[in-house]
């Protein structure tokens, strides 16, 4: 048997100083027992958890299909055979009217999205569809409801319409563009001017967890592991330092109109969901408030305040409204399927296979679509926000080995540019939090061995 | 020095460096007090979603470099021990170790076969991330990132996870024990598209 490398380490002795110091160990731990350690209690009510990649941009010619996996936890542990899952799923054409239950069937011998709801009559529906599903596991009677927000806030599902097509071909690597400035950089460390690296060097480098750029370019990054954020004035060469109180973890980050720094942490206090937190521009903590689920990976300014994308719902939800918190029940009422924006706009991302799917859908219902194909593939979109009547998107591409990103501009005819950038990330951050708009320039928070640092890229629309 | 004499030597240190330990508030005694050795369980064969079912049930539970033993009350029962020492006591598997319990692998490297270990056995496996990461052993192979499945992982030098389920942007639910201050859970993730990961799949699954 080949041990772990820390056990390597461990056994790296003479073999009479490890039995003795086992023999030890185990003498003293038995003890510790025996001397009133009491055992943590074990629970094993039934639950039942689900997932679910929901059909936000569907196209004519496709069928549509609604899949979900399903998890019985409480049975004994890996037992095979005891998630006897059944379910509704419940749909609308549109939004509005009364929902049509079509029943969730398990799809024997599939591996992903088992459990299948086929909906072929939505192909004709020109307004797409609204949907939610209620799954049930009999042998428990555990139920879960996704979105969680049910009838009140369902998923939706929009028909792509006449969508841009752009043809990214094979990705050529190692052709990426020169940075226009570098506004913000920082050494590993726990200096004034320093970012801390959380977990140290031998677990996965983590550190700069998230970063915003103000109106008037200043750079503020997340400086979890030191308890701050690190703010570049524009045209600084070294930083100023906000002590915050914030818990991390990888958190993400946005800076609202009003000078406000949301903080949306990614572990939170057993048994509830992760705080987002308010501070100021001085790092006073002015409120801290649940979201709704258990997960979630993005915090942005809507135009009512901020909205998180949420798990396993897979909603943008509201966690503030005209600036006050909106409990759990508040924020699942309000989820939606895209993410709004200022204008009335609501901004919707469907990445599937080779294929990105983008809609740009105004108050009125008038939308804008593009469908981005690649012959390399295609990771996670990594940002997409409006640029006057544009849309910037940023989006991995990468092989078994290589890894770059792509930036697009994209107007009502097709590509105005495309860019790409080295990956940059030797330490891991927020999931989504590498990419930011400001003015009319990209920003990027990318990182070496040696430090962290925002490059900025002008996207020279006139 | 005779080995009785080294074993006598290291037997009172090991006892003296233990007995600090434990008069320390620092150790919580997890592993002392709930985790047992027990033989494993060998199953005919094993499905992704039983997989995911063990690994669901230490979600929320702790992080121990090193470890593999929890239980499931949704509490970290070892906060904040030292993030690289395995030493602590401490509630949880590393990212290593519970993929192999989830993955319900031989400690034989050479062995493929399924073995159901339960929660409260105390087993790291012999492969650390980086071994997992080039398909070492029997049960593990590398496989192309694009291909991946729920169940299947991603990892790097440093560090494994497995994937959970798959978001409409283009990024994935990962469950990982991912570090002491995260302990185990399924955070939203960009592994796949990062070449410092590399896919890896455990071989036969039944579905």
């Amino acid at each position: 048997m080949r041990l772990p490398c820390w056990a390597r380490r461990t056994l790296a002795g003479q073999a009479g100083t490890l039995a003795g110091l086992a023999v030890g160990v185990a003498v003293i731990a038995f003890s510790g027992s025996a001397l009133g350690h009491q055992s943590v209690g074990v629970q094993l009510a039934g639950r039942l958890a689900a997932t679910h990649v929901p059909p936000l941009l569907t196209t004519p010619e496709e069928p549509v299909a609604l899949r979900y996996d399903a998890y019985c936890v409480g049975s004994d542990e890996g037992d095979e055979s005891t998630c006897d899952v059944h379910g509704v799923a419940y749909v609308r054409p549109g939004e509005s009217g009364a929902f049509t239950e079509v029943p969730i069937v398990e799809e024997q011998g599939a591996t992903e999205g088992r459990y299948v709801a086929s909906l072929p009559e939505a192909a004709s529906w020109s307004d797409g569809f609204s949907y939610y599903a209620v799954l049930v596991d009999r042998a428990s009677g555990a139920t879960v409801t996704l979105p969680s927000g049910g009838a009140s806030a369902p998923q939706r599902s929009l028909p792509l319409g006449r969508a841009v097509q752009i043809d990214l071909g094979t990705h050529a690597f190692d052709l990426t563009r020169r940075r226009d400035a570098r506004v913000a950089e920082a050494n590993w460390g726990g200096g004034d001017k320093d970012v801390g690296l959380e977990q140290g060097r031998n677990l996965s480098p983590i550190g700069g967890a998230s970063f915003d750029v103000g109106r008037d370019g200043t750079v503020l990054i997340l400086d979890e592991a030191n308890r701050r954020v690190l703010s570049w004035q524009k045209g600084a060469r070294a930083p100023e330092r906000m002590p915050v109180a914030v818990a991390g973890t990888l958190a993400d980050m946005s800076l609202a109109p009003d000078g406000s720094l949301y903080i949306l942490e990614s572990v939170a206090a057993p048994g509830r969901s992760p705080l987002v937190r308010r501070f100021d521009g001085y790092g006073r903590e002015l409120e801290a408030f649940e979201i709704a689920e258990p997960t979630s990976s993005q915090i942005r300014i809507g135009p009512d305040g901020p909205v998180a994308l949420q798990h396993p719902s897979g909603q943008w939800m509201p966690v503030a409204s005209g600036g006050s918190p909106l409990g759990a029940a508040g924020q699942r009422s309000r989820g939606r399927a895209g993410r709004l924006i200022p204008g009335g706009r609501e901004i919707v991302i469907l990445r599937q296979l080779n294929e990105i799917r983008v809609a740009l859908r105004r108050a009125n219902g008038r939308q804008q679509a593009w469908r981005i194909t690649s012959k390399t593939r295609l990771a996670e979109v990594q940002l997409a926000e409006p640029l006057g009547n544009r849309l910037v998107l940023v989006v991995r591409v990468y092989t078994d080995d290589r890894d770059e990103f792509v930036a697009l501009v994209m107007g009502e005819r097709g590509l105005t540019a495309k860019f790409s950038l080295e990956s940059a990330d030797w330490a891991e951050t927020a999931p989504l939090s590498r990419f930011r708009v400001a003015g009319s320039s990209l920003y990027q928070l990318g990182s070496t061995p040696a430090g962290l640092f925002v490059d900025r890229f002008d996207l020279e629309v006139s | 020095m005779s080995v009785t004499r080294t074993f006598l030597i290291a037997f009172v240190a090991a006892s003296c460096l233990s007995a600090a330990g434990t008069a320390s508030a620092y150790h919580t005694q997890f592993i002392a007090s709930n985790c047992n050795y027990a033989a494993p369980t060998p199953a005919p064969a094993i499905t992704r979603d039983g997989s995911a079912t063990v690994a669901l049930r230490a979600r929320y539970e702790g992080y121990q470099w090193g470890g593999g033993c929890w239980n499931d009350n949704n509490v970290d029962d070892s906060p904040g021990d030292e993030t690289e020492n395995p030493n602590t006591g401490g509630e949880g598997g590393d990212c290593s170790g519970f993929t192999f319990k989830v993955w319900r692998e031989s400690e034989t490297e050479s062995n493929a076969g399924f073995y159901q270990w339960g929660m409260f056995r105390r087993v790291h496996g012999p492969y650390v991330a980086a071994e997992f990461k080039i398909g070492d052993g029997a049960p593990n192979i590398t496989y192309a990132k694009s291909a991946l499945i729920k169940m299947d992982a991603l990892a790097s030098q440093n560090h494994i996870g497995m994937i959970y389920a798959k978001n409409a942007d283009g990024t994935d639910q990962i469950i990982e024990a991912k570090g002491e201050a995260y302990g185990t859970s399924i955070w939203t993730r960009t592994y796949r598209g990062d070449s410092s990961y590399g896919g890896v799949r455990r071989t036969g699954w039944s579905g």
